[in-house]
């Protein structure tokens, strides 16, 4: 099974995650919200997958190139 | 026919020579030999003459300079075989217009380059004034690592840098449409050959471009990096923005330089030319009327918009991984060719940083020189902020930007999707022309966002009140109220509000209306000032 990592687009802090550990999404799903300028930038699955682990928490602060969570597909 | 006839037809027979003209041009097609060759394929790539005859239109391909090279004689003076000159290059015709084409040969030392009375191509090569003097496109299919320090040794002395024609180089980004593909490793005068240029594209994976390659680095700075990490298309497209687009083989290669000139005029005396349009210049997407979240704070996906409102299919954007605070696309509405700039809420809210004015500064520039009206969709809250937006240069390379649209003198259109603030907001207007802007009901402008402005303009008022954030958020409240467009409509400050779904009819109609000044407004354009 391959793992992949999801990537915060914008440096900001980690504002909500929407999805959890095991869960299966599709390419271009949000997996979680990053505030950035005073808007909710969504990281967005690039390929589809499971959730295999967040690299962040809630209210961390992110650079942009960061991986947020790893995906297994 | 006597025999004295005979005798003289004999003697004025031309077919010896025709026959080593032959001869001599099968050496040429040979190129470096079939093991240098077949070494070429065996690492995935394609001969020089494979590309250009994959790029251009069949058969139209017309070799100048085919019997250059290093003739090698017998004892008695008699050719034995001629090694080609390592660049391949001519005339040729993409969709039906001619083009000025050339390239290096990798399979004959590497593409290094070849010196004969007259340069075949390269900065101030013939194929350079080919497109010069016939105000033709240029297309240089890059394979080479320049000069070699070997040609000090055959000369005999040092040549001084730029003695071989670079200001022809330079004449050409002002008079037709110059494209450059990187394909196999560019270090040297072949890359910066690259970067002088309209559009650059390269191959992922197996071109790479630097100023010099590892081995100098190395030397010079003790650093040890592979080429791929030193020049590679993450490095060249992604995070530097030295070359424009990256593609996944040469064949994609071929097909971007193909569409994109099919978006260029000839040259900067004619216009872009218009294609057949099936795509109706009054159709209405509902989607646009949902497209814009209520909610301030959500994004959403500027592309899907901009593809609702040009000609279906006719989007192709240029330096899409770099600099994505701001998308730009050559596009045609109604079969006409536009540039469109467009903020991406996406990446910092659509706020412009360093590099998304970088790249929207060389967008504006391209529009201007080709005579392509331009279309802002604008999202822009203002200038990127923070120490690292400063640090970067941001405030000098976002004033230059703007510099550069309040210059140009194509048509340009403003629509205002949502945010349109300060000096980034600035630059999205036709200040030489119409100034014509207009807005969807989503939109907001100003100096600056409300919400960053009530802190600090009403500071001492919102700390005396004895609930500050209340007070804060009822300031917002009532100045909000005054920022709806239709008051700036009613003052004529912005020419019209349409709704979403009337934006492609819109601009198909001005669009047509402008080529009249765009008519007679062709010609190079002279740049006086200086840029911030």
């Amino acid at each position: 099974m391959a793992r992949y990592e999801a990537k915060a687009e914008v440096t900001g802090s980690v504002w909500k995650i929407v999805t959890s550990v095991g869960q299966a999404i599709g390419a271009g799903d949000t997996i979680m919200i990053v505030e950035s300028m005073k808007m909710e930038i969504p990281v967005l699955a690039d390929e589809g997958g499971t959730i295999a682990a967040f690299l962040v928490t809630e209210g961390m602060s992110v650079a942009e190139g960061d991986a947020v969570a790893v995906l297994e597909r | 026919m006597d025999t004295s006839d005979t005798v003289q037809a004999t003697a004025n027979d031309w077919s010896p020579e025709v026959d080593e003209l032959r001869r001599r041009r099968e050496d040429a097609e040979r190129l470096g030999g079939g093991e240098a060759v077949a070494k070429h394929h065996a690492r995935g790539r394609s001969t020089i003459r494979e590309r250009v005859a994959s790029l251009v239109d069949e058969g139209s391909f017309q070799e100048v300079g085919k019997l250059t090279g290093t003739g090698h004689y017998d004892e008695r003076g008699r050719i034995v075989r001629v090694t080609p000159a390592p660049y391949v290059m001519g005339l040729a015709e993409i969709d039906g217009r001619p083009v000025a084409v050339g390239g290096e040969d990798f399979t004959i030392r590497g593409g290094t380059s070849w010196s004969g009375d007259r340069k075949k191509g390269g900065q101030g090569g013939f194929v350079e004034d080919l497109a010069y003097q016939y105000r033709i496109p240029l297309v240089n299919l890059i394979d080479g690592s320049g000069g070699s320090v070997t040609s000090i040794q055959r000369r005999g002395h040092a040549v001084f840098p730029g003695v071989h024609g670079f200001e022809r180089s330079v004449a050409l980004m002002g008079t037709v449409p110059v494209v450059s593909a990187v394909i196999g490793t560019a270090a040297g005068g072949p890359a910066g050959r690259a970067i002088l240029s309209h559009f650059t594209v390269m191959v992922k994976g197996s071109a790479q471009v630097f100023a010099a390659g590892p081995p100098v680095v190395e030397r010079s700075l003790g650093q040890k990096i592979t080429k791929e990490e030193l020049g590679g298309s993450h490095l060249a497209v992604d995070v530097a923005g030295t070359i424009d687009n990256a593609v996944a083989d040469e064949a994609a290669c071929f097909a971007a330089i193909r569409r994109y000139l099919s978006y260029m005029p000839q040259n900067v005396w004619e216009l872009p030319p218009v294609t057949p349009c099936d795509d109706p210049v009054d159709r209405r997407e509902d989607e646009l009327l949902r497209i814009v979240p209520r909610e301030r704070r959500k994004p959403y996906d500027m592309r899907k918009l901009m593809g609702l409102v040009v000609d279906r299919g006719s989007l192709f954007e240029i330096q899409p991984t770099f600099g994505k605070a701001v998308i730009t696309a050559l596009a045609r509405l109604g079969g006409r060719v536009v540039g469109v700039v467009a903020n991406n809420p996406m990446v910092y809210g659509g706020a412009m940083d360093v590099k998304a004015a970088r790249k929207q500064t060389h967008f504006i520039d391209l529009c201007d020189c080709f005579h392509i009206p331009i279309v802002f969709l604008v999202d822009v809250p203002g200038f990127m902020v923070g120490k690292d937006a400063e640090a970067a240069a941001t405030l000098r390379e976002g004033m230059r930007s703007v510099y550069v649209a309040l210059q140009a003198s194509v048509p340009m259109y403003t629509v205002v999707v949502r945010k349109c603030y300060g000096m980034a907001g600035m630059g999205t207007t036709d200040k030489n022309g119409l100034d014509f802007k207009i807005a969807w009901p989503s939109a907001e402008w100003g100096s600056l966002p409300i919400e960053g402005g009530v802190a600090a303009a009403f500071r001492r008022e919102i700390a005396e009140h004895p609930d500050p954030k209340r007070r804060e958020a009822e300031i917002e409240a009532e100045l909000r109220a005054f920022a709806s467009p239709f008051r700036t409509a009613e003052a004529f400050g912005v020419e019209d509000i349409v709704d979403p779904r009337e934006t492609r009819g819109y601009l198909c109609r001005f669009v047509e209306a402008a080529q009249g000044k765009l008519r007679t407004t062709l010609g190079p354009k002279a740049k006086t000032g200086v840029r911030p």
